[in-house]
């Protein structure tokens, strides 16, 4: 964020260069980062609660090591907000393509319908869930990681319709002789669907991944009625703390995953950077 | 032990007649004979043989070595389940719930497929009455022996037939010493239920059924007791207050006490003894009409799998030196007598941990009493936040 | 819009997978629930499915109904504020270099992917009585103490239990999901528009309200939707940040299925917003029919 506020010249669409646009972001940055900065801050200090700094330790970042549970924990939901991710924005990708592109009966009550999971309050649907597998008699002792296919499901079903209503967002925005003149040309529906609309789609698959990923990653309560004998989810592990709360420690596993996450993106760019140097 | 393995590298510096090190040798020997006399002493002599105690914790007829165990988070001693494993073979799988709502419910339609879990109270008899925990087999809990003779016979379980104690609690007042006025004590559930001098300094429960229960007892009434004209009584309490109360706490209320948000909250003892450790400013008392009293006790639900396990893992937890290893690590007040003998006086003596027997003796556990009344009672307690 | 049955095979293929998801996963596990609204307690676990609409009818009692009004307007406000916080965000993602935009997604999403419980304790110990702004405050007001100035002595401010807690947290927690389909929206539009409303001699201000505003449209729609819901459906942060006054409905429908153990009234609660819900998509998609293409391919 260096010369955020050195003003250049600027060009009319440069929006990102307007020192008030700047001081906007700027501001939303902070109300979004005090609270994490604290929460960085108390991951190092010498008490279990968030209340005075005590003198700073390393002891919580040793403990989450030390600590298997956490470590299960952290895994378990990371590996279920990575497959829920792929899989919701599959089908959310294709149900908010459907849902603009034809006109079928029925199409109203499908269309609403997938509001429901976003309206559905998550106790109902935990109740739901876990109504609907005791049924089905789904079972409850596969091994690792199968037995968390109970929590993915239920996270796909509630973080889909999110992927749909933001494709469907950005679709109608799109300019469709583009895929009719595709056609024209001879390519395939699939072809047209995949070389012309999904490249337009692309901010709103990004955007709705990063919506499922975030879903999932934080979710509890459906957690709570999906998940089999021992499955613990981060959420899980955090909110049955309330007997003895340990902000530590929670604080540096937090920490931790901010720390990899920025790791992984830095990462990430520069993969996507190379090849474009390259030619 | 770590200290040991000091002592042979500086048995070799002292052989060499390295005066330093002979002091440091004699340091560190000292360290090691005093750590041992105090694992000695406070193991009680088995404890520290695993060889023995392998053949003490023998689980007849033991299914598979797994065990699905239901718990609250860190509400077991550090080493408690890998000691368990080590003792008997059967690995244990702790899964967590964070109230007992929750796994009230998660057992609505059946057992998920766990073998032991710890609900508290009236949540003890809504589960017999609901056939979601089945009888225990006392021939297989040996060390029920180990409880104090006061928590073997309560209302919420007569006979300790589907449950054995865990811990214990009391809800009390936490207060800031030096908030009160003229230096009085809140010895009353007035000062927070019924009274303006505090106004804006007060946290209340917003467990409903607990805070109408508390309410019941300041109107002189049993916890137990239940007409709808004392509902309405109580309920007309708790709206007149309301305007005094800052928040209605999720159990939370330590931490607002610590914040300085409030000077007065209902709370656990427990909560509050952990609370005092960082802050001597503050206190608990049991308010002189008496209180609710609480207890996390282990069930094994119908349909678990291994049930021998599950008895062999309850009766491994009244042990007086596991029990003793579960205190220390979590620092509530034990329902185990052998237990608690091996505890520190720190322990042992906190007034808070412990309140005196004369203040116990007008605590209640409280019944569960019917399915009806726990709605109107939440009914009653949307119309005091909503009104 | 193309009518199915001019397309079959592309049709279905496309719409088959995510809809039998969403029946066998959706609609199958809520059905159970539905019917337990029609339903009533006989004992602890035991509902009896007799029909009733005792559930519905204690719907709208005056309590419940005060809740879910003081919901309905604590969601909105939040919306609307995170909408206007999120929106000049959205449009410097939609005109940065690749690199800055990524980095911008991701500083909006980060706070996200700590733990809402985490994160809300976080929230409280910025805004508590010995929070960071209090402590801030106090440290201006002895600096003007020093400065010789008659300040009298300082009172924290009240910041938590309050109503306005509840909004700054329903802020916090829900401002990515209104960022994230604006910027879906915008990213990548047609930059020719917007240059030629400026060269035909349109100032920012009114290319923003003429041009952007309007192509922003879907992802404004679809970003309350998103923010709105949820923020109606929350239940910790008002718990957490509420004080004594501030009951919301989704922590009403928490109790009755925990708590007060009453799942048919539950039930009840939760479908009542459901219906609502139905309706007014229901309604829009027909009136988007009646109106034909409202898809705004230019």
């Amino acid at each position: 964020m260096k010369n955020i506020f050195k003003r250049e010249p600027r060009a009319p669409l440069e929006y990102t260069k307007s020192l008030r646009l700047r001081a906007w972001i700027l501001g939303v940055l902070i109300f979004l980062y005090t609270p994490l900065f604290i929460l960085i801050a108390f991951s190092f200090n010498d008490s279990k609660r968030m209340i005075e700094w005590k003198g700073f330790t390393l002891k919580w970042y040793q403990k989450v090591f030390e600590n298997d549970g956490i470590r299960e924990a952290l895994a378990n939901s990371i590996l279920i907000a990575i497959a829920c991710t792929l899989v919701s924005v599959i089908l959310g990708t294709l149900i908010g393509f459907v849902l603009w592109r034809f006109k079928f009966p029925m199409k109203g009550i499908l269309e609403s319908g997938l509001n429901l999971p976003i309206v559905v309050p998550e106790i109902c649907m935990g109740v739901g869930v876990l109504m609907f597998f005791s049924k089905i008699h789904w079972p409850n002792d596969l091994p690792w990681p199968l037995n968390l296919a109970q929590i993915t499901i239920a996270h796909i079903t509630f973080a889909f319709p999110f992927v749909a209503v933001v494709v469907r967002a950005r679709l109608e925005n799109f300019n469709q002789e583009l895929e009719s003149a595709a056609l024209d040309l001879g390519a395939s529906q699939w072809r047209a669907f995949m070389d012309i609309i999904v490249p337009h789609m692309a901010p709103g698959i990004i955007a709705g991944a990063l919506l499922a990923f975030t879903l999932s990653l934080d979710d509890f309560v459906i957690t709570f009625f999906a998940s089999g004998p021992g499955t613990v989810t981060f959420p899980i592990k955090v909110y049955s703390m309330v007997r003895f709360p340990n902000g530590g420690l929670i604080n540096a596993a937090s920490t931790i995953i901010i720390v990899l996450t920025i790791i992984a993106t830095v990462i990430a760019m520069r993969l996507q950077e190379q090849p474009k140097k390259n030619t | 032990m770590s200290e040991i393995k000091l002592s042979e590298y500086e048995i070799a510096k002292f052989l060499k007649g390295n005066a330093h090190s002979r002091r440091a040798f004699m340091a560190a020997f000292g360290a090691t004979a005093a750590a041992f006399t105090i694992t000695s002493c406070s193991k009680g002599g088995d404890g520290a043989k695993p060889i023995t105690s392998a053949g003490k914790f023998k689980i007849d007829g033991s299914e598979a070595k797994k065990l699905q165990f239901y718990n609250w988070d860190t509400y077991i001693g550090e080493n408690t389940l890998s000691d368990f494993k080590s003792d008997t073979g059967v690995e244990v799988s702790m899964s967590l719930f964070s109230s007992n709502d929750e796994l009230f419910a998660k057992f609505h339609e059946g057992n998920p497929g766990y073998d032991v879990i710890m609900p508290s109270n009236e949540y003890v008899t809504r589960m017999a009455e609901a056939k979601i925990i089945q009888p225990l087999d006392h021939a297989k809990i040996p060390n029920m022996k180990n409880i104090d003779p006061d928590f073997l016979n309560p209302e919420f379980d007569p006979g300790r037939k589907f449950s054995m104690p865990y811990t214990w609690l009391v809800l009390g007042i936490g207060y800031r010493k030096s908030a009160m006025k003229n230096g009085q004590i809140p010895d009353s559930w007035k000062y927070v239920l019924d009274s303006d001098e505090y106004a804006g300094k007060i946290a209340l429960l917003g467990e409903s059924l607990d805070l109408f229960r508390l309410t019941f007892k300041y109107l002189g009434k049993s916890v137990n007791d239940y007409s709808p004209e004392l509902l309405k009584q109580a309920s007309d309490i708790l709206v007149k207050q309301k305007k005094n109360v800052k928040r209605f706490h999720e159990d939370d209320g330590q931490e607002m006490l610590l914040k300085k948000e409030v000077d007065l909250v209902i709370e656990y003892n427990g909560d509050i003894a952990q609370a005092k450790t960082e802050d001597d400013d503050l206190d608990f008392l049991i308010p002189k009409e008496g209180s609710l009293l609480n207890s996390d006790c282990m069930c094994i639900p119908v349909g678990a799998l291994s049930p021998n396990n599950a008895h062999g893992f309850i009766n491994y937890l009244l042990d007086a030196q596991k029990g003793a290893d579960i205190s220390k690590t979590i620092l509530y007040p034990t329902p185990n007598a052998a237990a608690k003998a091996l505890m520190d006086d720190s322990y042992k003596n906190n007034p808070i941990i412990f309140p005196p027997k004369e203040a116990l003796a007008k605590c209640e556990y409280g019944k569960f009493l019917g399915a009806k009344v726990s709605q109107e009672i939440e009914g009653a307690m949307t119309h005091i936040r909503a009104e | 819009m193309q009518n199915w049955y001019e397309n079959k095979r592309f049709f279905w293929g496309t719409m088959l997978a995510p809809t039998i998801w969403f029946v066998i996963f959706f609609v199958m596990p809520m059905a159970l629930v539905w019917i337990y609204s029609f339903g009533e307690n006989n004992g602890l676990i035991d509902v009896e499915i007799t029909g009733t609409f005792k559930n519905y009818k204690h719907v709208f009692d005056r309590d419940v109904l005060q809740v879910l009004w003081q919901s309905i307007i604590m969601a909105t406000i939040a919306t609307l504020v995170c909408l206007v916080l999120a929106f000049p965000v959205a449009i410097a993602m939609t005109f940065a270099d690749d690199k800055t935009k990524s980095w911008l997604l991701l500083l909006i999403m980060l706070p996200f992917w700590t733990n809402l419980l985490i994160r809300t304790y976080a929230l409280i110990s910025v805004m508590g009585a010995q929070g960071l702004i209090n402590m801030g405050l106090l440290g201006i007001h002895n600096f003007l103490l020093g400065a010789g100035l008659d300040v009298g002595t300082f009172e924290p401010k009240q910041l938590l239990y309050n109503k306005t807690a509840i909004i700054i947290g329903l802020i916090y927690v829900h401002l990515p999901f209104m960022v994230l389909p604006l910027y879906a929206a915008l990213d990548k539009l047609d930059r020719s528009l917007i240059e030629a409303s400026l060269d035909l001699g349109a100032g920012h201000g009114e290319t923003l309200f003429r041009i952007i505003v309007p192509l922003a449209l879907p992802g404004i729609a679809a970003g309350i939707v998103i923010t709105f819901i949820p923020a109606m459906g929350a239940y910790l942060t008002p718990d957490l940040l509420g004080g004594p006054n501030d009951l919301m409905i989704a922590s009403l429908i928490e109790r009755q299925f925990k708590r007060a153990n009453d799942w048919p009234f539950g039930a009840a609660l939760s479908f009542l917003l459901m219906y609502i819900t139905l309706i007014f998509f229901a309604l829009r998609s027909y009136f988007e029919a009646k109106g034909g293409k409202v898809s705004t391919g230019h």
